[in-house]
């Protein structure tokens, strides 16, 4: 997905927009920066600063400045919880443990080799179950055991759950294994940070109940998520931006803002 | 309109070329030496335990981990990995042995070296020398070989004690009497090899280079602490092997290594970094990726100079041993130094994370790091088990932050150059997070 978030000196978000993503989903930046500017009422020209993060950062020819993911999430999550010191991101592509003191990214872990903690892991499993991703975590809460999904490989996973499925195991009790395995895995990837209160859990995967239950069950603390866990990136991103800008005019400075175009990167082309 | 052909961000050492190809040559003598009969060893790193022997009876060595590295770097590996593979080797043992399982079993089978072997190859051997130094899984790489290759397969063994032991004197003492035992018995057994006996003035003399090798190369290396770092680690891995291994003749080393010395003590007055824009001083742990050596050229263009790495493949910290009459308690005294050389001070600063941990956590406040990039192998745990620790005692004593990238040394299957380039970008604003912090807290840099 591409996300935008435009917040103004008092830091109220002005506009935030969650696009969709393609093959070619740098390309379309410019259109999702355009419907947040609709929404927020304003004219491009009147945005100070762009700071541009994720994946696709390096291609938004309108972005001043681009900082990492991480970094702009262990703002984001700060902003939203000031007592946060671990955050547990998972998305489709990979997931991140960050560990913050006072907004700022001290350490951090990945898990980015393999689909198995990731998104993309309940995705194909959803597949295999015929069920819609969206409805796994409250399928997961009618369980009364959950089975144990011991590989590490989604393949393999995927060859345990027809197995299950086969011997006639209840779905809810298959989809809780699922979710438990995903946050063990987690769990155990984070560990060298040295878990300690509070948790706070992003991503698209936070969307789902499930994992945020097999979550507290394996870390044995309470977890939180925001509102909209798919946006703190893109928040931390726009108050960094405004820090960056804001600090500058303290020092009776311009920020060196780049000759923006809200447009297409034309490689693609 | 010609492309201009952009600048390399590594200021490679000019004294580094002649050093690397009196390093390279040793394959073509290996090769020439079985041509005529005489005898070549294939051996282990064995932190010089026994090389000096090896070379005073004039017997030509080629070290298989070296060549895992020459085939990794010239794309020859996946080859001979899936040769490992198919011969039903496990596919998660170490890299250099698949490698080499591989390339033994190409060679067996065609009755003479592969074609494609690079830098001609590795001859085969009379004889196959083990060491028991820090990874002993190796023993069954070699033996695995010596059933290829019908060659007889000897071990050097080498006791490793923990840092504590190492203050009674009466274990060092045990240990050396040990490795005496060892080398001599192993003298006996080349003896009966070669039908030929120790010429020991020449061992003596062999001894006594090999040690002035490893003072200058140590000297060299203490040069890097300057600002700018004058060399860096492609270059240190570059040359390491004519220390480590020990390849090439020794004096030619000495002068060669001399050579470097003058450049890098040139760069150091003239502040001539290795990095033209020397943004972030690294620290490098362990192996690297000898597939991809061409990440630390990207990381360059970043700011990023390598200044210190791979603490198993530096010299021994300087000791006189002048007074020690028998080389073999000479090889000995300066072999065990290696390996115990940073116990006084892990043991004084209560880090009893033994000989592979800890130099890194002096290294990385000597050589005044902002950051580390850590290598473990997947294929390795002698090169991978220490280095959560580290991870940990550099960011919490140091304030040093580090990146893990996983890989291997020789199967880029396993290496992801991408990814570790988008966490780099994180890294740095870490390192920058931390510089502050170090500078809140007192610390030196």
């Amino acid at each position: 997905m591409t996300k935008v978030v435009i917040i103004d000196a008092a830091e109220c978000i002005r506009a935030r927009v969650i696009g969709p993503t393609g093959a070619e989903h740098r390309r379309l930046a410019n259109r999702v920066m355009e419907e947040a500017l609709n929404r927020a009422n304003l004219h491009f020209e009147e945005i100070a600063y762009v700071v541009a993060t994720g994946y696709g950062r390096i291609n938004v020819p309108f972005a001043d400045r681009q900082i990492t993911e991480l970094t702009c999430h262990a703002r984001g999550v700060y902003q939203l919880f000031p007592t946060v010191s671990i955050a547990i991101d998972i998305g489709g592509q990979d997931a991140k443990g960050l560990k913050i003191k006072k907004g700022k990214l001290v350490d951090f872990v990945m898990n980015d080799r393999c689909a198995a903690g990731t998104g993309r892991f309940l995705e194909v499993l959803a597949n295999t179950l015929g069920l819609k991703l969206d409805d796994l975590g409250g399928i997961s809460l009618q369980a009364t055991s959950k089975i144990k999904i011991s590989s590490i490989c989604t393949v393999f996973a995927q060859q345990e759950v027809m197995a299950y499925l086969a011997k006639g195991t209840p779905l809810p009790d298959i989809v809780a294994g699922l979710h438990d395995a995903i946050a063990s895995r987690v769990v155990k990837m984070i560990t060298r940070l040295k878990i300690e209160p509070d948790v706070v859990f992003t991503g698209g995967v936070a969307k789902n109940i499930g994992v945020v239950q097999a979550l507290k069950q394996n870390l044995g603390l309470e977890v939180f998520v925001p509102a909209e866990p798919l946006l703190t990136g893109a928040v931390g991103a726009a108050l960094l931006g405004k820090e960056l800008v804001l600090k500058a005019r303290e020092r009776g400075e311009v920020i060196a803002a780049k000759e923006r175009r809200l447009e297409e990167v034309t490689f693609f082309r | 309109m010609m492309e201009q052909k952009k600048k390399k961000a590594i200021n490679r050492l000019q004294t580094m070329y002649p050093l690397r190809a009196n390093i390279d040559k040793m394959y073509e003598r290996g090769v020439e030496a079985s041509k005529t009969g005489k005898p070549t060893a294939w051996c282990m790193v064995n932190w010089w335990e026994a090389d000096p022997i090896l070379k005073a009876m004039d017997v030509e060595v080629v070290y298989p981990e070296n060549y895992g590295a020459v085939c990794a770097a010239f794309g020859t590996a996946p080859a001979y990995l899936d040769r490992s593979d198919a011969d039903g080797f496990p596919t998660h043992m170490c890299g250099y042995a698949r490698n080499c399982i591989g390339y033994t079993s190409r060679m067996t089978e065609l009755g003479q070296i592969p074609p494609e072997a690079p830098m001609g190859g590795m001859a085969k051997p009379f004889l196959l020398l083990c060491s028991g130094a820090l990874c002993d899984a190796r023993y069954k790489w070699f033996q695995a070989l010596g059933r290829y290759l019908d060659a007889p397969v000897w071990t050097v063994e080498i006791p490793h004690i923990g840092v504590a032991e190492s203050q009674d004197p009466a274990t060092r003492a045990q240990v050396i009497k040990f490795m005496v035992k060892e080398l001599g018995e192993f003298v006996k057994f080349m003896e009966r090899m070669l039908n030929k006996k120790m010429d020991w003035d020449k061992l003596a003399e062999v001894t006594d280079d090999l040690i002035k090798v490893n003072r200058l190369w140590h000297e060299i290396n203490e040069l890097r602490k300057a600002r700018p770092c004058p060399m860096h680690s492609r270059d240190f891995w570059s040359c390491m092997n004519a220390s480590l291994y020990p390849a090439g003749d020794p004096k030619e080393s000495l002068k060669l290594y001399q050579d470097m010395y003058t450049e890098v003590k040139d760069r150091v007055d003239k502040k001539i970094g290795a990095v033209a824009n020397e943004k972030y001083r690294m620290l490098f742990a362990e192996l690297p990726p000898w597939h991809d050596l061409k990440i630390f050229d990207e990381l360059a263009d970043r700011g990023w100079n390598f200044v210190v790495e791979s603490w198993a493949y530096h010299p021994a910290k300087p000791i006189d041993t002048t007074k020690v009459s028998n080389p073999l308690e000479r090889i000995a005294a300066e072999t065990y130094h290696w390996l115990t050389g940073y116990f006084d001070e892990a043991y004084k600063a209560k880090e009893y994370m033994g000989y592979f941990a800890y130099p890194y956590l002096e290294w990385a406040r000597t050589y005044q790091c902002d950051g580390g990039l850590l290598h473990p192998l997947l294929t390795c745990r002698t090169a991978t088990n220490h280095l959560m620790l580290i991870q940990d005692r550099l960011l919490n004593k140091l304030k040093v932050p580090t990146l893990v990238a996983e890989g291997d040394i020789v199967d880029l299957k396993l290496f992801n150059h991408a990814e570790t380039m988008r966490k780099a970008e994180t890294l740095e604003e870490m390192m920058d997070h931390y510089k502050q912090k170090r500078r809140d807290e007192g610390l030196e840099w």
